[in-house]
């Protein structure tokens, strides 16, 4: 059962950008080596808080989508937790439609162009 | 009656109805500010007009952006009141 997920990570500004990019490959490789696929890395770099986090008032955001399956999203906070850097994140899951999409689109592609064929006819 | 008619309100509308487009997501602070007080209290549906569904996902989302510091929970902690860092 796979599902579309995004977790939303908030890392300390002051980490370097090696370490940050470390983190990031672990965190991709749990989510390949799970039977998951990363689809997007997107990252907004380094913006003011609402509110302090431990004494700072910034921090990187970086976020990951990824269709995995429920067991993986355990996994990967659970490595979130222990990595050094990571101040906060959020895991949501996203909206079937992106899920579904991947692996049903090969297949009603092909037969929906035939169908308004048909209706024309 | 002349006093109904001074004082007929603007007909409110739920934005995220009227707007299947405008995207309600913890991640787009700058439209969810628009249902917080200044202090950062959610605004009550009956003051915004936000439907019932709406408002529901509303505050789930309100409350996810506050949880990673896109949003702040009380302007007493919120870093134009608090010193700069870094």
């Amino acid at each position: 059962m796979l599902n579309n997920y995004e977790t939303l990570l908030l890392m300390s500004p002051e980490l370097a950008e090696e370490n940050r990019k470390e983190i990031l490959t672990n965190l991709t490789g749990i989510i390949e080596r799970d039977g998951g696929t990363l689809t997007l890395v997107d990252d907004w770099g380094i913006k003011t808080l609402a509110y302090p986090v431990r004494k700072l008032t910034r921090g990187h955001y970086v976020r990951l989508e990824y269709v995995a399956p429920g067991a993986l999203v355990a996994e990967l906070e659970r490595n979130v937790r222990i990595a050094d850097g990571i101040f906060k994140f959020v895991t949501v899951r996203l909206p079937d439609a992106g899920a579904a999409a991947p692996a049903t689109e090969p297949v009603p592609a092909p037969a929906t162009e035939p169908v308004p064929a048909t209706e024309e006819a | 009656m002349a006093f109904r008619k001074k004082f007929t309100p603007k007909r409110k509308f739920c934005r995220f109805c009227a707007d299947k487009n405008l995207p309600l997501d913890y991640k787009r602070a700058d439209i969810l500010r628009d249902y917080i007080t200044e202090r950062g209290k959610i605004i009550a549906r009956r003051i915004t007009g936000t439907c019932a569904k709406h408002q529901r996902s509303l505050t789930t989302e309100i409350k996810r952006a506050r949880q990673m510091a896109l949003l702040f929970y009380t302007t007493v902690h919120s870093t134009d009141v608090k010193k700069k860092t870094v």
